[in-house]
């Protein structure tokens, strides 16, 4: 007892506070740091019965085995000799429809001809991180008959933590100079190096993945804001310009405008143009409207992302801004989503009819219209 | 090697800062030390 009676008279108020001052700290630095590292978080994905065979992407390029770079590769193989299919959703993680069309499209679908590869996450990395001073929210919630998924709306960029720093002045593979944080853009990395970047060899992985499993039509799906000319597209390269028409008239006719949008042969990097120009083959990006992401949006927040209602987009559109119609309703994900799926199956469709012999028979395909009108959660595996 | 330099160093700039936490008298100072204290405390355990 004696010895405690003089540690306990050298205990001062100032002790006291500083303890509480501690207490406080490790208090907040817990919940910043826990939900922080929540964004490390793997999304979960339900492949359909039709899954051949689950892959990573370091199978095409061993370098990239064990680093944040290595991502999921979905493959479905029909019994039947077809075409070859390559989708890849998550190219820019803040652009959801393309990566959630992926998913859908993942989690139904079975092939009996053709094989259909899908990449629902291409840049990985880039889905553990937010932009700096956007204020996203971290994940976004979607309704399905058993429950409710979540799905992480991650950053247009690599996270810094996996590659760092940024240069001044990035050239890419391909010989364009570009700002310096483009150095994390994977649509601006292509046909990447194999020596490079970790964005880089991504971009190099899925160029070697199109070449070793010849694939004949490569979709890249993404979003753009309202206000950028390029948007409710699709972006072609000249190797695919008759499937592209073929395929946007197809749309035309079953009521949905979509724009054709020939890729510059001077804008280098981009998947749209490096596909085409450095494998065989037809190489396309699908633009839809993503209000979460423009310059103009309001407050962001999961409903944004979801629902796609933001009054300044529809005053923006009241006053001629914008380059889509935007009214009040704004452009749910359902929609954007719809858009992209009933694209995809306008492009299948075409590569039947330009080359019977590459056709791919896709089972189960989520109908545009039925997502448009019910809804994405109908298609969307309930959550274990 | 330099992420575990990186770590002592943070480690060392931690451990000085609680040590002035307790041993400072005036209150407002404390709290300006707690606040830096978050960001080191931070760096410290949230390196991927």
């Amino acid at each position: 007892m004696s010895i405690f009676i003089p540690i306990k008279a050298k205990i001062k108020k100032h002790h006291v506070i500083a303890l509480g001052l501690f207490g406080l700290t490790a208090t907040l630095c817990w919940l910043t740091g826990s939900q922080f590292l929540s964004m490390h978080q793997k999304d979960t994905f339900y492949p359909s019965a039709g899954l051949t065979i689950q892959t990573k992407l370091s199978e095409y390029f061993p370098q990239l085995a064990d680093t944040p770079g290595d991502t999921d590769v979905y493959c479905f193989k029909g019994e039947e000799e077809g075409g070859n299919l390559l989708i890849l959703g998550g190219t820019h993680p803040n652009e959801p429809a393309g990566f959630i069309t992926a998913v859908l499209l993942l989690e139904n679908i079975n092939v009996s001809r053709g094989t259909v590869f899908i990449v629902p996450q291409a840049n990985l990395s880039g889905f553990t991180h937010d932009d700096p001073f956007e204020g996203n929210p971290q994940k976004f919630s979607i309704e399905t008959p058993g429950g409710t998924r979540w799905f992480r709306f991650g950053s247009r960029l690599t996270n810094p933590i996996h590659q760092w720093p940024d240069p001044t002045l990035f050239t890419n593979a391909a010989g364009q100079a570009l700002s310096g944080a483009e150095v994390r853009n994977l649509n601006r990395s292509y046909p990447g190096k194999e020596k490079g970047h970790l964005t880089e060899k991504i971009a190099f992985g899925i160029v070697q993945l199109i070449i070793k499993e010849e694939i004949d039509l490569s979709l890249d799906l993404h979003e753009a804001a309202p206000e950028y000319p390029v948007v409710n597209a699709i972006v072609f390269h000249e190797n695919s310009a008759e499937l592209a028409a073929i395929a946007s008239m197809e749309l035309q006719m079953e009521g949905m405008d979509i724009r054709m949008e020939a890729s510059p042969p001077s804008l280098r990097g981009l998947s749209h143009r490096e596909w085409g120009d450095f494998t065989k083959t037809m190489a396309i990006l699908l633009e839809t409207t993503n209000a979460s992401h423009g310059r103009l949006k309001g407050k962001p927040s999961e409903a944004l992302i979801v629902e796609g209602k933001d009054p300044n987009y529809a005053k923006a559109s009241r006053l001629g801004l914008l380059f889509v119609p935007y009214s009040e309703d704004g452009i749910p994900i359902k929609e954007r989503v719809a858009r992209h799926l009933a694209a995809v199956h306008a492009l299948v469709s075409g590569l039947r009819e330009l080359n019977p012999d590459l056709a791919i028979d896709i089972g189960n395909f989520p109908p545009a219209q039925t997502v448009n009108e019910r809804g994405i959660g109908l298609y969307l595996h309930s959550p274990k | 090697m330099i992420k575990i330099i990186y770590h002592l160093i943070v480690l060392f700039l931690t451990l000085n800062l609680i040590w002035y936490l307790f041993r400072e008298k005036q209150f407002w100072a404390q709290v300006s030390t707690a606040i830096v204290l978050i960001m080191f405390l931070l760096r410290l355990f949230l390196i991927k």
